[in-house]
Protein backbone atom coordinates (compact mmCIF):
# COMPACT_ATOMS: atom_id res chain seq x y z
CA UNK A 1 0.00 0.00 0.00
CA UNK A 2 2.62 2.46 0.80
CA UNK A 3 4.65 2.98 -2.94
CA UNK A 4 0.46 3.15 -4.10
CA UNK A 5 -0.04 5.88 -1.61
CA UNK A 6 3.12 8.30 -2.44
CA UNK A 7 2.44 7.89 -6.09
CA UNK A 8 -0.66 9.86 -5.80
CA UNK A 9 1.36 11.98 -3.47
CA UNK A 10 3.16 12.37 -6.01
CA UNK A 11 0.88 13.36 -9.19
CA UNK A 12 -0.62 15.54 -6.49
CA UNK A 13 2.15 17.89 -6.34
CA UNK A 14 2.66 17.83 -10.23
CA UNK A 15 -1.13 18.23 -10.38
CA UNK A 16 -0.76 21.64 -7.83
CA UNK A 17 2.26 22.46 -9.63
CA UNK A 18 0.79 22.74 -12.80
CA UNK A 19 -1.91 24.76 -11.95
CA UNK A 20 0.25 26.77 -10.01
CA UNK A 21 2.60 27.69 -12.84
CA UNK A 22 -0.49 28.33 -15.15
CA UNK A 23 -2.16 30.65 -12.64
CA UNK A 24 0.89 32.97 -11.77
CA UNK A 25 -0.03 35.16 -13.20
CA UNK A 26 3.25 36.33 -14.75
CA UNK A 27 5.50 34.21 -13.76
CA UNK A 28 9.25 34.21 -14.29
CA UNK A 29 11.35 37.16 -15.36
CA UNK A 30 11.90 36.97 -18.97
CA UNK A 31 15.59 36.57 -19.04
CA UNK A 32 16.31 33.92 -21.94
CA UNK A 33 13.88 36.15 -24.19
CA UNK A 34 15.62 39.35 -23.64
CA UNK A 35 18.58 37.56 -25.11
CA UNK A 36 17.19 36.13 -27.84
CA UNK A 37 15.55 39.23 -28.62
CA UNK A 38 18.81 40.98 -28.41
CA UNK A 39 20.91 38.18 -30.41
CA UNK A 40 17.87 38.32 -33.45
CA UNK A 41 19.05 42.39 -33.49
CA UNK A 42 22.44 41.78 -33.57
CA UNK A 43 22.00 39.17 -36.42
CA UNK A 44 19.37 41.85 -38.07
CA UNK A 45 22.15 44.46 -37.68
CA UNK A 46 24.52 42.00 -39.07
CA UNK A 47 22.82 41.61 -42.22
CA UNK A 48 22.57 45.07 -42.53
CA UNK A 49 19.36 46.10 -41.43
CA UNK A 50 20.32 49.34 -40.34
CA UNK A 51 20.50 50.09 -43.77
CA UNK A 52 17.76 48.06 -45.25
CA UNK A 53 15.12 47.92 -43.34
CA UNK A 54 15.83 50.45 -40.43
CA UNK A 55 12.07 50.99 -39.73
CA UNK A 56 11.81 47.66 -38.66
CA UNK A 57 14.15 47.26 -36.79
CA UNK A 58 13.78 49.95 -34.48
CA UNK A 59 10.97 48.35 -34.20
CA UNK A 60 12.31 45.86 -32.44
CA UNK A 61 14.82 48.09 -30.65
CA UNK A 62 11.96 50.05 -28.82
CA UNK A 63 10.37 47.01 -28.16
CA UNK A 64 13.27 45.75 -26.16
CA UNK A 65 13.49 48.81 -24.59
CA UNK A 66 9.70 49.12 -23.54
CA UNK A 67 10.04 45.64 -22.62
CA UNK A 68 13.21 46.52 -20.18
CA UNK A 69 11.17 49.28 -18.11
CA UNK A 70 8.33 46.21 -17.79
CA UNK A 71 10.63 44.28 -16.52
CA UNK A 72 11.40 46.60 -13.78
CA UNK A 73 8.12 47.00 -12.92
CA UNK A 74 7.63 43.29 -12.46
CA UNK A 75 5.30 43.33 -15.55
CA UNK A 76 6.82 40.20 -16.94
CA UNK A 77 3.97 38.85 -19.33
CA UNK A 78 3.48 41.98 -21.39
CA UNK A 79 7.48 42.40 -21.22
CA UNK A 80 7.78 39.13 -22.14
CA UNK A 81 5.34 39.20 -25.33
CA UNK A 82 6.92 42.47 -26.29
CA UNK A 83 10.74 40.51 -26.46
CA UNK A 84 9.01 37.78 -28.54
CA UNK A 85 8.04 40.04 -30.77
CA UNK A 86 11.34 41.66 -31.13
CA UNK A 87 12.90 38.82 -31.92
CA UNK A 88 10.59 38.01 -34.79
CA UNK A 89 10.60 41.42 -35.90
CA UNK A 90 14.50 41.62 -35.91
CA UNK A 91 14.22 38.51 -37.57
CA UNK A 92 12.15 39.59 -40.31
CA UNK A 93 14.61 42.80 -40.86
CA UNK A 94 17.29 40.69 -40.69
CA UNK A 95 16.15 38.06 -43.55
CA UNK A 96 14.40 40.84 -45.80
CA UNK A 97 17.45 42.89 -45.69
CA UNK A 98 19.18 39.50 -46.99
CA UNK A 99 16.66 39.22 -49.66
CA UNK A 100 17.22 42.90 -50.50
CA UNK A 101 20.97 42.22 -50.81
CA UNK A 102 20.99 39.45 -53.14
CA UNK A 103 18.45 40.91 -55.48
CA UNK A 104 20.99 44.06 -55.91
CA UNK A 105 23.77 41.26 -56.51
CA UNK A 106 21.56 39.73 -59.05
CA UNK A 107 20.84 43.21 -60.96
CA UNK A 108 24.48 43.54 -60.80
CA UNK A 109 25.94 40.42 -62.28
CA UNK A 110 22.88 40.96 -64.66
CA UNK A 111 24.32 44.36 -65.55
CA UNK A 112 27.56 43.32 -65.95
CA UNK A 113 26.71 40.36 -68.33
CA UNK A 114 24.59 42.65 -70.40
CA UNK A 115 27.75 45.13 -70.66
CA UNK A 116 29.74 41.42 -71.59
CA UNK A 117 27.62 41.17 -74.47
CA UNK A 118 28.05 44.16 -75.93
CA UNK A 119 31.27 44.30 -76.25
CA UNK A 120 31.21 40.65 -77.75
CA UNK A 121 28.58 42.14 -80.31
CA UNK A 122 30.61 45.14 -80.86
CA UNK A 123 33.86 43.36 -80.80
CA UNK A 124 32.21 40.79 -83.84
CA UNK A 125 31.08 43.88 -86.37
CA UNK B 1 -6.99 4.13 -9.91
CA UNK B 2 -10.17 3.08 -11.95
CA UNK B 3 -11.46 6.26 -10.31
CA UNK B 4 -8.78 8.46 -11.82
CA UNK B 5 -8.73 6.72 -14.52
CA UNK B 6 -12.61 7.60 -15.30
CA UNK B 7 -12.22 10.85 -14.62
CA UNK B 8 -9.82 11.22 -17.22
CA UNK B 9 -12.11 10.10 -19.49
CA UNK B 10 -14.92 12.29 -19.07
CA UNK B 11 -12.43 15.45 -18.72
CA UNK B 12 -11.44 14.29 -22.03
CA UNK B 13 -14.27 13.52 -23.31
CA UNK B 14 -15.73 16.96 -22.28
CA UNK B 15 -12.87 18.47 -24.19
CA UNK B 16 -13.96 16.48 -27.20
CA UNK B 17 -17.74 17.99 -27.05
CA UNK B 18 -16.96 21.07 -26.58
CA UNK B 19 -14.25 21.32 -29.50
CA UNK B 20 -17.12 19.79 -32.37
CA UNK B 21 -20.11 21.63 -30.44
CA UNK B 22 -19.24 24.86 -32.23
CA UNK B 23 -17.87 26.49 -35.53
CA UNK B 24 -14.20 27.62 -35.23
CA UNK B 25 -14.38 30.96 -33.84
CA UNK B 26 -12.85 33.77 -36.09
CA UNK B 27 -10.65 36.61 -35.13
CA UNK B 28 -9.14 39.29 -38.35
CA UNK B 29 -5.65 38.52 -37.21
CA UNK B 30 -5.79 35.05 -37.32
CA UNK B 31 -7.55 35.37 -40.45
CA UNK B 32 -4.23 36.87 -41.80
CA UNK B 33 -1.59 35.11 -40.82
CA UNK B 34 -3.21 32.03 -42.03
CA UNK B 35 -3.62 33.34 -45.62
CA UNK B 36 0.11 35.20 -45.36
CA UNK B 37 0.45 30.95 -44.11
CA UNK B 38 -0.89 29.64 -46.75
CA UNK B 39 0.30 31.91 -49.70
CA UNK B 40 3.69 29.88 -48.96
CA UNK B 41 2.80 26.79 -47.98
CA UNK B 42 3.22 24.60 -51.26
CA UNK B 43 6.12 27.07 -52.34
CA UNK B 44 9.35 25.01 -53.14
CA UNK B 45 12.01 27.82 -52.65
CA UNK B 46 10.11 28.04 -48.57
CA UNK B 47 10.27 24.42 -48.43
CA UNK B 48 13.78 24.23 -49.32
CA UNK B 49 15.34 27.28 -47.51
CA UNK B 50 12.25 28.50 -44.51
CA UNK B 51 10.87 25.11 -43.73
CA UNK B 52 11.72 25.93 -39.48
CA UNK B 53 10.12 29.32 -39.78
CA UNK B 54 7.41 27.66 -41.93
CA UNK B 55 6.66 24.95 -39.24
CA UNK B 56 6.56 27.67 -36.52
CA UNK B 57 4.15 29.79 -38.46
CA UNK B 58 1.99 26.59 -38.78
CA UNK B 59 2.66 26.03 -34.93
CA UNK B 60 1.79 29.39 -33.72
CA UNK B 61 -1.37 29.49 -35.80
CA UNK B 62 -2.97 26.28 -34.39
CA UNK B 63 -1.78 27.80 -31.02
CA UNK B 64 -3.79 31.20 -31.53
CA UNK B 65 -6.89 29.09 -33.10
CA UNK B 66 -7.23 26.94 -30.01
CA UNK B 67 -6.70 29.85 -27.87
CA UNK B 68 -8.99 31.33 -29.27
CA UNK B 69 -11.53 28.72 -29.44
CA UNK B 70 -10.64 28.44 -25.82
CA UNK B 71 -11.59 32.05 -25.04
CA UNK B 72 -8.35 33.15 -23.73
CA UNK B 73 -7.20 37.02 -23.43
CA UNK B 74 -7.73 38.50 -26.69
CA UNK B 75 -4.33 40.21 -26.40
CA UNK B 76 -2.71 37.01 -25.94
CA UNK B 77 -4.62 35.90 -28.98
CA UNK B 78 -3.36 38.87 -31.27
CA UNK B 79 -0.04 38.02 -29.75
CA UNK B 80 0.59 34.57 -30.89
CA UNK B 81 -0.97 35.50 -34.10
CA UNK B 82 1.34 38.35 -34.66
CA UNK B 83 4.44 35.44 -34.02
CA UNK B 84 2.74 33.22 -37.19
CA UNK B 85 2.48 36.20 -39.31
CA UNK B 86 6.02 37.26 -39.07
CA UNK B 87 7.07 33.21 -38.91
CA UNK B 88 5.65 33.36 -42.32
CA UNK B 89 6.61 36.48 -43.18
CA UNK B 90 10.33 35.49 -42.39
CA UNK B 91 10.16 32.01 -44.12
CA UNK B 92 8.63 34.08 -47.47
CA UNK B 93 11.77 36.14 -47.37
CA UNK B 94 14.35 33.28 -46.47
CA UNK B 95 13.05 31.19 -49.57
CA UNK B 96 13.01 34.40 -51.69
CA UNK B 97 16.67 34.73 -50.98
CA UNK B 98 17.29 31.04 -51.77
CA UNK B 99 15.88 31.41 -55.43
CA UNK B 100 17.77 34.74 -56.06
CA UNK B 101 21.04 32.91 -55.02
CA UNK B 102 20.27 30.46 -57.07
CA UNK B 103 19.83 32.68 -59.92
CA UNK B 104 23.20 34.32 -58.62
CA UNK B 105 25.16 31.35 -59.11
CA UNK B 106 23.83 30.53 -62.47
CA UNK B 107 24.62 34.31 -63.91
CA UNK B 108 28.03 34.11 -62.36
CA UNK B 109 28.22 30.87 -64.33
CA UNK B 110 26.66 32.99 -67.28
CA UNK B 111 29.61 35.54 -66.99
CA UNK B 112 31.87 33.20 -66.77
CA UNK B 113 31.38 31.59 -69.73
CA UNK B 114 30.97 35.40 -71.39
CA UNK B 115 34.41 35.99 -70.36
CA UNK B 116 36.31 33.36 -71.54
CA UNK B 117 34.63 33.45 -74.85
CA UNK B 118 35.83 36.93 -74.55
CA UNK B 119 39.20 35.67 -73.89
CA UNK B 120 39.47 33.39 -77.28
CA UNK B 121 37.53 36.06 -79.19
CA UNK B 122 40.64 38.40 -78.73
CA UNK B 123 43.47 35.41 -79.04
CA UNK B 124 41.84 34.31 -82.44
CA UNK B 125 41.79 37.89 -83.30
CA UNK B 126 45.27 38.58 -82.25
CA UNK B 127 46.54 35.46 -83.90
CA UNK B 128 44.24 36.64 -87.34
CA UNK B 129 46.25 39.51 -87.13
CA UNK B 130 49.69 38.03 -86.68
CA UNK B 131 48.96 35.98 -89.87
CA UNK B 132 47.65 38.94 -91.61
CA UNK B 133 50.80 40.79 -90.84
CA UNK B 134 53.11 37.75 -91.43
CA UNK B 135 51.50 37.38 -94.79
CA UNK B 136 51.75 40.92 -96.07
CA UNK B 137 55.48 41.22 -95.29
CA UNK B 138 55.88 38.04 -97.18
CA UNK B 139 53.75 39.41 -100.41
CA UNK B 140 56.76 43.05 -100.01
CA UNK B 141 59.23 39.79 -99.64
CA UNK B 142 60.56 41.88 -97.00
CA UNK B 143 63.17 39.82 -95.08
CA UNK B 144 64.05 39.32 -91.12
CA UNK B 145 66.41 41.11 -90.52
CA UNK B 146 68.41 42.48 -86.96
CA UNK B 147 67.11 45.91 -87.92
CA UNK B 148 63.60 44.62 -88.20
CA UNK B 149 61.47 44.08 -91.24
CA UNK B 150 63.70 45.04 -94.57
CA UNK B 151 62.38 45.37 -98.25
CA UNK B 152 64.87 45.61 -100.84
CA UNK B 153 64.09 47.17 -103.68
CA UNK B 154 66.45 46.18 -106.32
CA UNK B 155 68.26 48.02 -108.95
CA UNK B 156 66.30 46.55 -111.86
CA UNK B 157 63.29 48.99 -110.42
CA UNK B 158 65.19 52.27 -111.04
CA UNK B 159 66.33 53.71 -114.64
CA UNK B 160 70.33 53.38 -115.21
CA UNK B 161 71.81 56.18 -113.03
CA UNK B 162 67.96 57.40 -112.51
CA UNK B 163 66.70 58.13 -109.85
CA UNK B 164 62.67 57.60 -111.07
CA UNK B 165 60.94 54.53 -110.51
CA UNK B 166 59.80 52.13 -113.27
CA UNK B 167 56.46 50.56 -113.54
CA UNK B 168 57.44 47.40 -111.64
CA UNK B 169 59.01 49.68 -108.81
CA UNK B 170 56.23 51.83 -108.23
CA UNK B 171 53.54 48.87 -108.11
CA UNK B 172 55.89 47.39 -105.20
CA UNK B 173 55.80 50.96 -103.60
CA UNK B 174 51.84 50.82 -103.82
CA UNK B 175 52.15 47.42 -102.35
CA UNK B 176 53.97 48.77 -99.25
CA UNK B 177 51.42 52.27 -98.68
CA UNK B 178 48.48 49.08 -98.50
CA UNK B 179 50.25 47.62 -96.35
CA UNK B 180 51.19 51.18 -94.06
CA UNK B 181 47.46 51.48 -94.87
CA UNK B 182 46.54 48.88 -92.97
CA UNK B 183 49.31 49.10 -90.08
CA UNK B 184 49.22 52.43 -89.01
CA UNK B 185 51.63 52.05 -86.11
CA UNK B 186 54.22 51.51 -88.78
CA UNK B 187 56.77 53.65 -90.02
CA UNK B 188 59.39 52.93 -92.46
CA UNK B 189 63.32 54.49 -92.82
CA UNK B 190 63.91 54.68 -96.86
CA UNK B 191 67.67 54.15 -97.36
CA UNK B 192 69.20 54.52 -100.62
CA UNK B 193 72.88 52.67 -101.69
CA UNK B 194 75.15 52.45 -104.80
CA UNK B 195 77.87 51.05 -105.71
CA UNK B 196 81.54 52.26 -105.76
CA UNK B 197 81.52 53.27 -109.17
CA UNK B 198 81.98 56.82 -110.13
CA UNK B 199 82.26 59.68 -107.58
CA UNK B 200 81.56 59.26 -103.86
CA UNK B 201 79.47 62.49 -103.97
CA UNK B 202 77.84 61.45 -106.95
CA UNK B 203 77.00 58.28 -105.44
CA UNK B 204 76.06 59.76 -102.49
CA UNK B 205 73.85 62.30 -103.92
CA UNK B 206 72.21 59.03 -106.41
CA UNK B 207 71.21 57.61 -103.25
CA UNK B 208 69.60 60.20 -101.66
CA UNK B 209 67.38 60.86 -104.76
CA UNK B 210 66.75 57.30 -105.70
CA UNK B 211 65.02 57.22 -101.27
CA UNK B 212 63.57 60.46 -102.39
CA UNK B 213 62.18 59.07 -105.16
CA UNK B 214 60.36 56.15 -102.97
CA UNK B 215 59.46 58.45 -100.26
CA UNK B 216 57.19 60.85 -102.83
CA UNK B 217 56.14 57.23 -104.59
CA UNK B 218 54.64 56.64 -101.22
CA UNK B 219 53.26 59.72 -100.24
CA UNK B 220 51.50 59.92 -103.70
CA UNK B 221 49.62 57.14 -102.51
CA UNK B 222 48.59 58.70 -99.06
CA UNK B 223 50.63 58.16 -96.68
CA UNK B 224 51.91 60.91 -94.55
CA UNK B 225 54.92 62.15 -94.85
CA UNK B 226 56.07 61.93 -90.79
CA UNK B 227 55.61 58.23 -91.23
CA UNK B 228 58.56 58.62 -93.86
CA UNK B 229 62.15 58.59 -93.38
CA UNK B 230 64.79 58.74 -95.38
CA UNK B 231 68.75 58.31 -95.67
CA UNK B 232 70.97 58.22 -98.68
CA UNK B 233 74.41 56.37 -97.45
CA UNK B 234 76.13 56.21 -101.27
CA UNK B 235 78.55 53.81 -101.50
CA UNK B 236 78.77 52.57 -97.91
CA UNK B 237 77.50 49.41 -97.02
CA UNK B 238 77.83 47.63 -99.68
CA UNK B 239 75.92 44.04 -99.67
CA UNK B 240 78.41 42.37 -102.39
CA UNK B 241 81.95 42.72 -103.99
CA UNK B 242 82.34 45.67 -106.15
CA UNK B 243 84.55 43.63 -108.06
CA UNK B 244 82.26 41.81 -110.56
CA UNK B 245 78.78 43.67 -112.18
CA UNK B 246 76.76 41.31 -110.24
CA UNK B 247 78.05 42.30 -106.95
CA UNK B 248 77.35 45.87 -107.92
CA UNK B 249 73.72 45.44 -108.83
CA UNK B 250 73.19 43.81 -105.89
CA UNK B 251 75.11 46.75 -104.27
CA UNK B 252 72.70 49.29 -105.90
CA UNK B 253 69.58 49.22 -104.02
CA UNK B 254 67.35 50.95 -101.78
CA UNK B 255 66.12 49.30 -98.54
CA UNK B 256 62.80 49.76 -96.82
CA UNK B 257 62.99 49.08 -92.97
CA UNK B 258 59.51 48.54 -91.51
CA UNK B 259 59.28 49.97 -88.19
CA UNK B 260 58.30 47.83 -85.04
CA UNK B 261 54.40 48.64 -84.12
CA UNK B 262 55.63 51.41 -81.74
CA UNK B 263 56.95 53.08 -84.44
CA UNK B 264 60.74 52.95 -83.56
CA UNK B 265 63.19 51.92 -86.51
CA UNK B 266 66.49 51.15 -85.10
CA UNK B 267 69.23 53.12 -87.59
CA UNK B 268 72.48 52.05 -88.93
Amino acid sequence: MKPHLSLTRILTTLALATLLTACAGPGPKPDSELQSAESSIKQAEASDARRFQPVLLNEAMNKVADARALIDEEEYTEARRLLEQAEVDAQLAGASSETEKAQRAVAEINNNIENLHQQLNSNQQ
Amino acid sequence: MNATLSIGFSVGLSILIAGCASTPKQNASIDEARSAYMAIEQDPNVARSGAAQLRQAKLELDRAQSLLEDGADINRVEHVAYLAQRHAEIALQQGKRADLEEEISSAEERRKQLMLQMKSNEASEARMEAEALRAEMAALKAEKTERGMVLTLGDVLFDLNEADLKASGKRTVERLAEFMEQYQERRVRIEGYTDSTGAAEYNQGLSERRAMAVRSELMNQGIPGSRIEVEGYGEAYPVATNDTSAGRQQNRRVEIVISDESGSISTR
